[in-house]
Formats: C-alpha cells, structure tokens, sequence
C-alpha cells in the first residue's frame, strides 16, 4: 500500500523544514518525502495542494476521563476526538476515579487504547505524583515507568506541601520522569470560581487571585531549579507567571510550559451571564494577560500549546457557575483555534505553530513523535490541515462525548483534513468519500 | 422571552422609573382601600433554597395583596435534599404549571439559570452575592418619598461590600438614577477591582460618609472573623460603626437605612437604628409595595420589546403606569 499526499507545504520542525512538495507513506511508515518523490504504484492519491503536510500533532494535556468517569468522556471516544483534531498522540491526565496511581490501571489504559474500536492514536499516560493524588504519600513512580507513564503529575490536586513537592522532584530526577504541574496555592482559592478581578466583583462571585497561580509556578521553579528535575507547568495564564518562567529559564532551571487555546482566546469577560462553558482553572483573566502570554508564545518562553480537553457531562455544566466543573472539551477545536487566534495573526509562523503543537511537547515528553523523518516514529504520524479553511466550529458535530465548548460557533480558519497514525485514522468530510477511520 | 426580575444590572433607566411609579400607586391604593389588581389566575412559586423571613413574608403579602396563589417550596423538605439538580427542579415546577417563580437561592447566577429552563417570569429575590433587585427598590422608594428624587443624592453604602447583594442592586439601581454612589469599608470587605461597580470607594469612614443624604447599612457576617477577614467585631465596630458621633459628619438630614437583620452594636447603634434618621421600616414596609409592583410588572410584561424610550423620556411623569385593575392585559 502506497499513499501519496501530493503537492502539499510540508512542515517538520524537528529538521526545520518548510518546502512544497509531496509525501509517500507505505506499509505503515514514511517512505520519502520531498520536491521529487518516486510517484510510482501509487494506491491512493490525496491532493493537498494549499495544505500544510505536517507531523502528527501531540497533546501533552488531555482527559480520557477513564476509567470511571465515563459518562464524560471514554478513552475510544476521547481517542477519536483526538484523530479528528489532528493529533496522533495524546498525553492522558491522572485524575481519573481510581487515579491512575498503580501500574494495573497503566496496563488497562495501554490495552484500551489500543483496541481497534478506538481511535487509533498513540496513549501516553501521565501517572500520580502521590496515592489518590491526596499530597501525602508518593506512589511507586518507578514501577509506574515501568509501566508506561511518560510523567507524573497531580493535575487539578496540586501538592500543596513544598517538601512534598522537594521528595516527588528527587525522586524524578533519579527516574529521569518529567513532573507536570498545574500551579495553585489552593489557600487562595477556596471556593472561587473565575479570576478575581472586576467581572467577579460584579458578578458577586469568588475570585482566583493571580497571586495564587504565580506563588505555586515561582515554588515550583525554584525546586526544579535546585533539584534539577523536569518540570513542565501546565496551562500558564497570567503575565506574572510567563515572567517568572522567563526567569527561571534564564537561571537555567529544567522548565517548559504550556498554554491552552482559551487562555489566549478569551478575557474574563467571556463569562457574561455565568456562562459555564467558560470556567476552567486556572480561570480566564485579562486582556494584559492575553497580550504577554502571546508575546510569550512568540518568544519561545512558552514552548506549547496543549487543548485541556477536559470533557464533563451536559448536566455537570447546567447548574449554577460556583457549582460547575472546571475545564472545556477543546481536542477538536485546537488547531482551528490556533489557526486563527495565532498564525493567521502573525504571532506565530505556520513552522513554529506546527512545533508548538507537536515537535516541542514530542521533545519535552520524549514521546517517538513529532517529527517526519522515516524511521524516527514507530509507525507513520502524519496530519495534514488545510490552513484556509473557514468553518463555524460546532459542538454537536464532534466525536467527543462532552458537548462543553466554549468555541461552539465561533467562526475558525484552518482545519485537520486527514491524520494519518499507521494507516488512515481520519479524513474530514470536505475531502471526496469522507469517512471516519479505517481499519485494514 | 417572559419578562424577569433578575437583577438592576440588565433594567433601563426607564424600567427601574416604570417599577417605582408603580409601586407608589399600589401603595396609595392599599392605603387608601381602593381596588389592587387582581391576578388571582396567576400561581407564583415561594422558592427560598436559602433562610429568609422578611422577603419571604413580604412577597407573600404582596402576592396576598395582588389575590395570587404561592405554592410554598423549601429546600429542605424537597427532592433537591435527594439529589435533583436545580435545573431538574425548575423544570419539574414549570410543568407544574406554575405560572412565575419567586427564587433566592445561595450561588450568584442561579436565578439567570432558573430562568432559561423556566420559561415564565422569575423574579429574583436574592442570588448569592449578586443582586438583590426588590430590597434596591424598596430602598429607592424610601429615598423617593423623603428626599423626592434620587438624581443628585450623595449615597453612602457602608460595610462588607465584597460578599453583598444589596450593595450591588443599590449601586446599579442609584447610579442609573443619577445618585452619586460611594463605597465604604475595610480593605478586606471590598472587592479588589471595582471598575465595572459604580461608586467609589472609600476605606475611611468619615470621608467615605462626609457630607451624605442618604447612609445604607449593610449586615456584617460573624462568618468574616473565622475566615480570617476581621480580627474582631469591636474593632470592626469601632471603624465603621454608624452611630451618634459619625452620624455628624454626614448632612444633618442624612436618613439611616439598613437592609435588615440589623446586628446591633455592630455596624450600627440605637441612636443610628431607632433615631429620627432611621427609615429602616418604612423600607420594611415599601417592600411590600415593590414586591406587588414587581410581580404585576413581571405578570403583565409585553412579550415584544418596550416601546422606545423617547416619549418616555421627553415627560419623565407620562412613564407613570397606572394600574390596570381589570386583572392581566395581554
């Protein structure tokens, strides 16, 4: 079998590559690619005349939601959610019920992944930093590496306690296991539900200090800077924070970090008449916030970009704003977002958008991804997205389970045509003979 | 879209003139025995998920007064204490068949929640720390019948502003009647960013009450101590207290208002609560009047969009409704 993507940009950060030309995937695995290519017994023609040909794209932050949340999300419909929005693999967050803390769970998330109802993308689980992410007690890491974690993280349960935190770092520095960490001094934020500021004075609801955020992102620097373990905080949202980073970097601390689309889509005035779509943590702040965080993506002192798809059931979201969950289904709506809000915009180019959203998260997560180069992947990872395609996003056409986007008729150009992970696992319907997965 | 009462916020200039005339002309006819509306088909549901004796008893009586059925709700004894969601409650009574809603309810925004599932009218009797509309207007009516005007009035609203409905519909509802609004209390009390509120803040007593026409207590929470907001009552007291010595830094004829339950000793004293300044029960009692004024405004609300507002504002006295008494106009 030989598919020819033919006449496309292809974009691969990880040999800074930007030329037109065309791509042979066969039996499974890039062949070549290039301005000239063998073109033939060829099987299967795609033109992408106008589209970018790009590296499977990886999320470093996503919810599977399994086991035992299923009413939100499964890993077969959060995978395919997954392959729609262009990513060929998905980092899988710990907070499930039970928290993926022992090295069973590791297995059964592996074995489910890989069934062929799923999605047909690569799982990469990030395990517990502590027992049922309580803070108190550090599980088996090294068993749990064993098993498949690619990190460890305690997601929306951040370890309050700094020599808990100091333990977990020494620990990862001896396993060589990066640490994922969503940064909140949960004394400052008991009970609150978006960003403190002058929509939350007006809207009677309580307020997320940014202090909050940028008191646990500058503990955290400074013990990866004096432990030397890898830290990558996730989904940085104030200015202080992108400073603090900045710095830490200069000092030569091990830290990357991510940003979700939202945060710089949206200011805190999104949330409107206590619309829930729009609570997620840490919560959506202001319009200074959104401009040093794109300066900050333009830089390179924020080094990706991930969808926290962090799916929830209709009847979750349809209660009263302090009551809701946290967080927004966003594996479909990413590149679009991304697409419009930065490239489009001129914050990012079309090869640094493609390595924030895949290259760099491959790299910091030492995933086999994120590149074009034959042989470097296990299998071929290959999207193309057609960069000029305008589309209305709309949540009830997505193969996730959870309906809760905030991007739910927003108007968005640039779109995942085709993913490839092995065989074909997408083609979007706009493309002749559209159909969901193959399975050959 | 029925017509809702859920917040000052969202009312016109003219919607909040429309309730205050309203309310006057109810009055005059309780008082004087004349006819009352009569809305005796409409059935209004009591929903106070949260404690609450005054506004309860007061919508009640309004509701009495216009000849409605309430059905009487409490949360306690309901399927919510096993486990319904609010929006399954909502949607249980609308098929009821109850015809409007009177809810308050502990999370700022449940009221605007309850309307998009209601699908009738709902007035909002407290959400939250969010608004707290017919408690504004009965404040209003009280400045009306003593001061004449809101327009030009010096307000002070005084205490925990940061965790108050009241504060907010006062605010909203003075500001957009050309009141001057000033916010006054401790640091800790006071929102951290009050651009979008309209007032000024002050976090000094008696610059904040200096020269005022009209002072709005607000009630002080013990819950702030353990929560680390204040150290101590008396020292809250002997801050912000509205008494006999700061009473004379506001004008002579500056009327004392509070939203009750009054904490004694606290942020007020008796000369300030029982004095000759004190109007806090005819607010108690104009309750009553704009509570009527509210439902009969909700119940008969057109369905199309308000006329516009030009005729309206050429006469501010021809925005005067006169009852109907012949039951619902539709």
């Amino acid at each position: 079998m030989r598919t020819l993507l033919k006449n496309g940009r292809i974009l691969d950060p990880s040999q800074d590559l930007d030329i037109i030309g065309h791509l042979i995937i066969e039996d499974a695995q890039v062949a070549e690619f290039g301005p000239t290519v063998d073109m033939t017994d060829i099987d299967e023609v795609y033109d992408c005349t106008g589209m970018w040909i790009t590296p499977g794209l990886v999320d470093p932050h996503v919810h599977l939601r399994e086991p035992g949340q299923q009413h939100k999300e499964t890993i077969v419909s959060g995978t395919q959610a997954a392959a729609a929005g262009g990513f060929t693999t998905v980092c899988c967050m710990p907070n499930t019920e039970p928290a993926l803390d022992n090295p069973a769970i590791i297995d059964y998330i592996l074995d489910k992944s890989a069934s062929p109802e799923a999605g047909g993308v690569f799982v990469a689980p990030v395990g517990a930093l502590t027992v049922d992410m309580k803070g108190e007690q550090l599980t088996d890491l090294s068993a749990l590496k064993r098993a498949g974690i690619v990190a460890a993280s305690d997601e929306g349960f951040p370890i309050q306690n700094s020599a808990m935190m100091q333990q977990a770092m020494e620990f990862c520095v001896q396993l060589d296991l990066p640490i994922m960490a969503h940064c909140e001094d949960l004394s400052l934020t008991k009970d609150a539900s978006m960003n403190e500021g002058a929509v939350s004075a007006m809207l009677g609801l309580k307020g997320m200090p940014r202090s909050a955020e940028e008191i646990m992102v500058m503990r955290n620097c400074l013990l990866s800077l004096h432990t030397g373990c890898q830290l990558h905080i996730m989904r940085v949202s104030t200015w202080g924070a992108v400073e603090m980073i900045r710095q830490a970097k200069y000092l030569g601390a091990p830290v990357t970090c991510e940003i979700c689309p939202m945060h710089f889509t949206f200011t805190d005035e999104a949330v409107g008449e206590f619309r829930t779509h729009f609570k997620i943590t840490p919560p959506l702040r202001t319009q200074l916030d959104i401009d040093i965080v794109v300066q900050g993506l333009n830089d390179g002192t924020i080094d990706c970009i991930s969808s926290d798809h962090s799916p929830h059931a209709s009847h979750e979201v349809e209660v009263p704003f302090e009551e809701a969950p946290f967080g927004h289904a966003g594996l479909e709506s990413t590149v679009g977002v991304t697409l419009t809000m930065l490239t489009h915009r001129g914050v990012l180019s079309p090869l640094e958008t493609i390595r924030k959203l895949s290259t760099t998260p491959a790299k910091i997560l030492r995933l086999e991804a994120g590149t074009l180069k034959p042989g470097e992947t296990p299998v071929a990872q290959v999207t193309v997205i057609d960069p000029d395609c305008q589309w209305t996003f709309d949540r009830y056409k997505t193969f996730s389970k959870s309906k809760n986007s905030p991007f739910h008729g927003m108007t968005l150009r640039g779109k995942t045509m085709l993913t490839f992970c092995g065989s074909e696992i997408y083609r979007d319907a706009l493309f002749p003979d559209a159909r969901y997965k193959i399975n050959e | 879209m029925p017509r809702n009462l859920l917040g000052i916020r969202h009312l016109t200039q003219d919607d909040i003139q429309e309730l205050l005339s309203l309310s006057a002309d109810l009055k005059l006819r309780i008082i004087e025995g004349r006819e009352v509306p009569n809305l005796s088909k409409e059935v209004v549901g009591m929903l106070f998920f949260e404690n609450s004796t005054r506004t309860r008893v007061s919508f009640e009586q309004a509701a009495h007064y216009l000849k409605m059925k309430t059905a009487n709700f409490s949360a306690g004894t309901s399927s919510m204490s096993k486990g319904e969601t609010l929006k399954d409650t909502i949607l249980t009574l609308r098929y009821e068949r109850l015809n409007g809603l009177v809810m308050r309810h502990r999370m700022s925004g449940s009221t605007a929640l309850a309307a998009r599932y209601f699908g009738g009218p709902v007035l909002n009797a407290g959400d939250g720390q969010h608004e707290h509309p017919t408690q504004a207007l009965a404040d209003a009516l009280t400045m009306i019948e003593r001061k004449g005007s809101i327009e030009g009035l010096q307000v002070a609203i005084v205490g925990d502003v940061e965790h108050s409905r009241v504060a907010r519909s006062n605010a909203w509802l003075l500001s957009k009647l050309g009141a001057e609004v000033r916010f006054v209390g401790p640091r800790s009390l006071m929102p951290s960013h009050t651009q979008m509120l309209p007032g000024q803040v002050h976090y000094d007593l008696r610059s904040g009450i200096e020269g005022v026409d009209v002072i709005i207590c607000l009630r002080l929470q013990k819950e702030r101590m353990a929560d680390g907001m204040l150290s101590s009552i008396t020292e809250y007291a002997a801050m912000y207290q509205v008494n006999r010595e700061s009473l004379r830094w506001a004008k002579r004829d500056c009327l004392v208002m509070h939203p009750g339950p009054i904490n004694r000793g606290v942020e007020v004293d008796d000369v300030a609560a029982d004095g000759e300044r004190s109007v806090i029960t005819s607010q108690i009692e104009n309750g009553i009047f704009v509570r009527m004024a509210s439902l009969y405004w909700v119940f008969t609300g057109d369905e199309k969009p308000s006329p516009p507002p030009v005729a309206k504002a050429k006469a501010p006295k021809a925005a005067t409704k006169k009852v109907a008494t012949g039951g619902k106009k539709k």
